[in-house]
């Protein structure tokens, strides 16, 4: 397999978070101690506040996916080059302005969630 | 590189955590699964999928895992439907503040809520509600007294006040909101401001999509301390949750929002959330694109609108005041001022109107009258008063009951004309299609009017001999609204009793020992014949039959008891000019058809003949009237089979015409009347009433209507019938009296005569007395004519319909009907025996 695979997340209840920008889902506390691990820049494990900035706990879906660069299903959700790990199909909002700034900057892609 | 998609049944609700575990799975085993996605969705609950190369690596996958049964087929799930599945419609809602919101659970399940704060955090919001407590239980609860739980008693919803509160003595703190500063009372752990009761829940608990504050929640809502801009704010969210594409070209709107506010145009295009007006204001770039979101349709005072969703969807009226939103419509129908939102309506100049024409009687002023106007929860009604028109709106339970009247007399009205559609205690009812008021409904005192037409049966002159008989009518040509002339039995006519029927009160007269009752013929040409006597002439009486009167020797009668057909004058009427309208009562007899043919009122012969012959016939007797029909009808209707002695008297008859109506008949909807396929429900009332009066009459339609198959069916399309009953009964009515008939002259208080009509100018006819016109001239009125019914081989002259005026010969009778062939054009036609009169060579 590809990359180490990511935190798999300890619980379902109130504190499953989706990173707005990758999509990774964990626990508050989860973000809270690793970060995220396919947005590293965030660094969440450091700043708790912006965990609440960059995820979220609105969201639709859960996937699980154990080859990303083999899953036809991750590669159409754009999750393909992450980590293995729990993901969403889709969340709520998009990432704020600032936070934008910092994936141009960090040139990593984002993709706002598609609203219908 | 193949993509394979299992979708594998789960418990609900453990899809996210058999998703999850599989997650883990994987990392415990490493390349022992396979298996290289799992999608849990949300909207899925009972399935996952799972994205593997082969089926085997799914099966080893899910082996042992909780909430997956065991077992289960696994399927495949082409990849087209995977897109689907993985394309999810993101959720959010942004719950802001002043957000409308359902509660989900609890107490307050449904209702509306308004958002206060929103914290992300945890996840929870705080809403706004309007309390529901039960005052008692909560003193009981905080005074540690046993409260005894009423099961499923949910409070109604009331604001909470606070001094009701103090009185039970419920501890009522005063808090202060470090965040907003407001003052909130806490009573027993909950917090309350200005009445509303203000509660922190979690989001899960509410809804947030799809949420319409109904009209009366906000009202409620923004009751006490709101102003108009928080009232504002709940709309437009309400706007905000509206569907697409509510405006449309050529709406009349404001904008409610942004810079722009109270700025009004047109919308000139609408394309999806952009909405493009044109506002005739300097300075501002026109068409203006406006978010719909902002802009609200907009009504002014005057504007004919129709309400399209909401409690008074249906609704039609006129914009009376506009309040921001909130229109006030006066409603075409109730007359009530109804509040709606300017978004639930559009301009329309439809008007609802109501169809039922039902004679009914309500209990405020005892009076009665017809429905002229249905409408969702009251009836328009043309009240009884002949003398003006007065139209009130009752409401359904105010109508004591269904008076079933029927009339088939058609009569002039001020120059207005048309049939009576009913009668009641002297007035009638007139129908006017080209009546504009009142769904064309007259009201008129039966004195003021007269008949129209000149029926050979001399119904015009029902006159005053019948009517002193039944004193309800004045003399001259008085409209025998009530008829009824005998009513089987000894009937004092008074005026409509609903006996059975109305017909036309026999001339009254000359010997009152044997006028009005009913006779049997036991001699001459007539005999078997059963009638009325209508007048009697010396040696001679006059008895009616069922389409004409005959003149038969005096002693070739004899009393007979039994009398049955009141019909019998009604059909006499139908003759004429009568119009459908007729049928009311129909049942009993036919006249009601429709079965008028070719031209000739197509409504009651038909329908006449039938119950002519019924009857007529000597042989049947009153109960067996169905066989009479049968004999009627098989010549002129056809519906013979209808009347089987056994068969239940179903068909009603159809009231041939659309004028027909029975009374129950909807009025509007003629056609359903004379529809076929309406007469169950037409006639299942009507006819009933009659039914039971009528003993032995089971022919009453009581059921089905009848539906003359024959060609006299036409009238019965909707409405033509009448129309086409008009014109012609007028034609009959108005101009049957053409030169070199025969016909009978009965001047008042004189014996009648024959003569033959030599002249007619400007309504008056110079006739020549005596059979073929040799005697003295007269002046005679057409009403006071009548036409002689030809005979088999006559030759008679067309009076009525398209072929009006010309000759011909009538080579034989069938039923009401004459087979005529014309001279001109030695056509052979079938007309109506009332349009046709015994044609004398100059």
């Amino acid at each position: 397999m590809g990359s180490a695979p990511a935190q798999i997340p300890t619980s379902f209840g109130h504190e499953l978070r989706a990173c707005l920008r990758c999509r990774l889902v964990k626990t508050y506390d989860q973000f809270r101690d690793a970060g995220c691990e396919n947005c590293p820049f965030f660094k969440m494990e450091e700043d708790h506040e912006r965990i609440v900035e960059v995820t979220t706990p609105n969201f639709n879906g859960i996937i699980s996916v154990m080859d990303p660069s083999r899953s036809w299903a991750a590669r159409w959700l754009r999750i393909g080059k992450f980590a293995p790990g729990c993901y969403t199909l889709a969340v709520s909002e998009p990432l704020t302005e600032e936070m934008q700034h910092i994936c141009q900057e960090e040139r990593v892609q984002y993709v706002p969630p598609k609203r219908m | 590189m193949l993509v394979l998609i299992f979708p594998i049944s789960v418990v609900i609700g453990g899809g996210i955590t058999t998703v999850v575990c599989l997650m883990q799975k994987f990392v415990d085993r490493g390349s022992d699964l396979q298996i290289r996605s799992v999608v849990a969705l949300d909207h899925f609950k009972n399935y996952i999928y799972v994205e593997a190369d082969k089926e085997a690596h799914v099966k080893e996958a899910i082996k042992g895992m909780r909430n997956i049964y065991a077992n289960q087929k696994i399927l495949l799930v082409p990849i087209r439907e995977m897109t689907d599945v993985l394309c999810v419609e993101s959720k959010a809602i942004d719950l802001s503040r002043d957000t409308w919101v359902r509660m989900k659970i609890g107490t307050y399940k449904g209702d509306l809520a308004k958002v206060v704060d929103v914290d992300n955090v945890r996840q929870r919001v705080t809403v706004k509600l309007i309390p529901r407590i039960d005052l008692q239980a909560l003193a009981s609860k905080l005074d540690g007294r046993e409260v005894v739980k009423k099961k499923a008693f949910v409070p109604p919803p009331r604001f909470m006040n606070i001094d009701e509160a103090r009185e039970l003595h419920i501890r009522v703190e005063r808090r202060r909101d470090p965040m907003t500063g407001d003052y909130f009372e806490n009573i027993g752990g909950m917090l309350f401001k200005d009445g509303f009761m203000y509660k922190a829940v979690s989001l899960k608990s509410i809804i947030a999509q799809n949420v319409t504050p109904t009209f009366d929640e906000l009202e409620k809502f923004n009751r006490p301390s709101e102003n108009g801009e928080a009232e504002f704010g709940g709309l437009s969210t309400l706007f905000a949750n509206r569907k697409k594409g509510h405006f449309m070209k050529g709406d009349a709107v404001i904008v409610i929002k942004g810079d722009l506010k109270n700025l009004k145009g047109w919308v000139e295009k609408v394309d999806e959330e952009n909405v493009l007006i044109r506002s005739g204001m300097k300075g501002l770039p026109d068409p203006l694109a406006v978010n719909e979101k902002e802009l609200c349709k907009y009504f002014e005072p005057g504007n004919h609108v129709k309400v399209v969703s909401g409690t008074h969807e249906g609704a039609t009226g006129m914009v009376v005041k506009v309040d921001q939103h909130v229109l006030i419509i006066l409603s075409d129908m109730t007359k009530e001022h109804v509040r709606v939102f300017a978004d639930h309506v559009v301009e329309s100049s439809e008007v609802t109107t109501g169809v039922t024409m039902i004679l009914s009687f309500w209990s405020n002023n005892p009076s009665f009258g017809v429905i002229i106007r249905l409408e969702n929860e009251a009836f328009q009604v043309l009240k009884g008063n002949p003398d003006r028109p007065e139209v009130a709106l009752v409401k359904l339970r105010e109508i004591k009951c269904k008076l079933d009247r029927k009339i088939s007399v058609q009569d002039r009205y001020k120059g207005k004309q048309g049939p009576v559609r009913h009668i009641y205690k002297g007035v009638l009812f007139i129908y006017d299609r080209h009546h504009l008021e009142h769904a064309g409904f007259i009201c008129a005192k039966c004195t003021s009017c007269i008949v129209v037409g000149g029926s050979r049966s001399g119904a015009n002159r029902n006159g005053g001999d019948s009517l002193s008989r039944f004193s309800n009518f004045k003399a001259p040509a008085p409209v025998p609204p009530s008829p009824r002339r005998f009513q089987r039995g000894g009937m004092g006519y008074n005026g409509m009793e609903g006996k059975g029927w109305k017909g036309r009160g026999g001339r009254g007269g000359r010997d009152d020992s044997l006028l009005g009752t009913t006779v049997k013929i036991r001699l001459g040409p007539f005999k078997g014949y059963r009638g009325p006597v209508v007048e009697v002439k010396g040696d001679s009486v006059r008895v009616e039959l069922e389409m004409k009167i005959v003149t038969v020797d005096r002693n070739a009668i004899s009393d007979n008891v039994s009398v049955i057909t009141p019909s019998r004058d009604i059909s006499r009427y139908s003759m004429g000019s009568e119009t459908p309208m007729h049928p009311s009562r129909t049942p009993l007899h036919p006249y009601m058809t429709p079965m008028r043919d070719s031209g000739a009122t197509p409504i009651h012969d038909g329908v006449r003949t039938p119950m002519r012959d019924r009857a007529w016939n000597p042989y049947t007797p009153m109960s067996p009237p169905r066989d009479n029909w049968e004999e009627g009808n098989p010549g002129s209707r056809g519906t013979s089979p209808q009347y089987q002695p056994g068969s239940p008297p179903s068909r009603a008859y159809e009231a041939p015409t659309p004028g027909s109506g029975w009374a129950s008949t909807p009025g509007g909807s003629y056609s359903d009347a004379g529809m076929p396929r309406d007469h169950s429900s037409a006639y299942a009332n009507a006819p009933s009433p009659y039914i039971q009066s009528t003993p032995g009459q089971p022919m009453t339609p009581s059921s089905t209507s009848y539906l003359p198959g024959t060609p006299g069916g036409q009238p019965m399309t909707p409405g033509t019938g009448l129309d086409v009953m008009s014109p012609v009964i007028g034609g009959d009515a108005e101009a049957w009296f053409m030169p070199d008939i025969l016909v009978d002259i009965h001047k008042v208080g004189e014996d009648s005569d024959l003569g033959v009509i030599r002249d007619v100018s400007d309504g008056t006819c110079k006739v020549s007395l005596g059979s073929s016109g040799e005697g003295d001239t007269i002046m005679a009125l057409p009403s006071e004519l009548e036409i002689v019914p030809p005979r088999k081989n006559d030759r008679v002259k067309i009076v009525g319909g398209q072929f009006r005026g010309s000759i011909g010969t009538l080579i034989g009778i069938d039923g009401s009907d004459g087979i005529v062939k014309i001279e001109e054009n030695l056509d052979v036609k079938i007309l109506d025996l009332a349009i046709l009169a015994k044609f004398v060579q100059p």
